[in-house]
């Protein structure tokens, strides 16, 4: 046995040994269940689900969050700060009812969040290509609002003869634009009952429609991460991905009518 | 896994129990302990449950899985302190295999598995993980370069040079035994 042990005996008597070693082998679940039952998150995690803080500082900054929520169904001023206030990550800036409650509502009154500028500004300071659709014309308002791994751009468009109004007064239609890609696993996600998703090809990319009631949505975003949208009309919506940009339209029409929407994106 | 994502707690419930053999060995290699390996591993579920949304969809869970629970295996031998001892042992009346052996080969089988495991006791933890991850679960290199979240080309030298310490401390072993 002194002798020593070439390389190929080795190897073959670690591979025997690694069958043979006392591995405990119990059932692992049930304790596990246990732990995740207890241990569900806490509502300050949620609302800002996408900070990663030291555990014992989280639950001031979500204090702090349901404040500036306050504030901001309060004051139009500090709304329009809002998207410079919070270039927090993942934090999505709901509109809540005049009491404190930090629970959103799911069809919500949603806001259309970013500090204004001209198409010109937000195609400068996007970092990817801002596209407008010719079906619905020049956007009465354009948003530039930075999200983890960039920014987001938003098209407002306001009375449009062919497109009922939403929930959302004076706004007929958004265009929503994001750096970063769809992923059909988690596409679900967020969706509730009574909604229904269908996968597409639009333009060429991956798409979704998602009639009914949508919440929220999640895209990759450019550096892989996942992030979670909320969608802001309580409407249709046609998302799909096209050049690496993240596309959605969300407005009371029907699917064809979103689609040639769509292909209208110039 | 896509359900466990979307907070499906018995989707969830699923993955550990597939995923649950391999997580209690690869903790048991490290801590030498069965009851440490069993607490690392359900430390490391939970943890991995709470880290679901971080986990990119369509990455393989397996390996990402490990990480975790390597890091808790790990992180438990240095609670426990540096002289907490690697108990690692084969299991009592488990058949042979050496019975296709002679009676001189078969204990000459046994004591070079002796011997290898008293070198693999005084491992560091980190080069007793790089071989069980290849030699004892079979790992492919991308798995295993993910797992331990380094290049694949880094994960051959990482093994090569575990293996010299196995080697170096086996020697050491055959000396001292005479």
């Amino acid at each position: 046995m002194a002798s020593r042990m070439d390389d190929r005996t080795i190897e073959l008597a670690l591979t025997d040994l690694g069958g043979r070693l006392a591995y405990p082998s119990v059932d692992l679940w049930p304790a596990v269940r246990e732990r995740i039952v207890a241990g569900r998150q806490p509502w300050w995690r949620s609302l800002i689900g996408g900070l990663r803080l030291p555990a014992p500082v989280m639950p001031i900054v979500a204090t702090l969050v349901v404040i500036l929520l306050v504030v901001l169904a309060v004051s139009p001023e500090a709304r329009a700060k809002a998207a410079e206030l919070l270039g927090l990550r993942g934090v999505q800036i709901i509109k809540v009812p005049e009491t404190p409650t930090p629970t959103p509502s799911p069809t919500g009154t949603p806001l259309v969040p970013g500090g204004r500028v001209t198409l010109e500004e937000a195609r400068a300071q996007a970092g990817f290509t801002v596209r407008v659709p010719a079906a619905l014309g020049d956007p009465d308002e354009v948003t530039l609002e930075p999200v983890a791994g960039g920014a987001r751009v938003t098209l407002v468009y306001r009375d449009r003869p062919d497109i009922p109004p939403s929930s959302q007064p004076g706004i007929s239609a958004l265009v929503v634009e994001l750096g970063g890609r769809l992923d059909q696993n988690v596409m679900g996600k967020g969706i509730g009952p009574g909604t229904t998703l269908e996968q597409l090809t639009v333009n060429g990319g991956l798409g979704f429609w998602i009639a009914g009631q949508p919440h929220q949505v999640f895209y990759l975003d450019q550096r892989g991460q996942f992030q979670q949208e909320t969608l802001r009309l309580a409407g249709n919506t046609l998302l799909w991905e096209q050049d690496g940009v993240t596309y959605r339209i969300e407005a009371q029409i029907t699917k064809d009518a979103a689609l040639r929407v769509a292909a209208s994106f110039r | 896994m896509e359900r466990a994502q979307h907070g499906d707690v018995d989707a969830y419930g699923e993955l550990v129990r597939r995923y649950q053999g391999i997580a209690t060995r690869t903790a048991y290699v490290i801590t030498g302990t069965s009851a440490d390996a069993e607490d690392a591993a359900q430390d490391a579920f939970a943890k991995a449950y709470f880290a679901l949304d971080r986990f990119r969809s369509g990455a393989p869970f397996r390996p990402w899985l490990l990480r975790i629970v390597a890091n808790e295996a790990i992180n438990r031998r240095k609670a426990a302190g540096r002289r907490a001892t690697v108990d690692l042992s084969v299991a009592e009346g488990r058949p042979s295999g050496d019975t296709a052996l002679s009676p001189e080969a078969a204990a000459l089988a046994g004591e070079q598995r002796e011997m290898l495991l008293r070198a693999l006791r005084q491992l560091r933890d980190e080069d007793r993980l790089v071989i069980a991850y290849r030699y004892f679960f079979d790992l492919s290199e991308a798995e295993m370069a993910e797992a331990l979240r380094v290049a694949r080309g880094t994960v051959k030298s990482r093994l090569s040079r575990a293996l010299a310490r196995l080697r170096t401390v086996a020697a050491g072993e055959v000396r001292l035994d005479g």
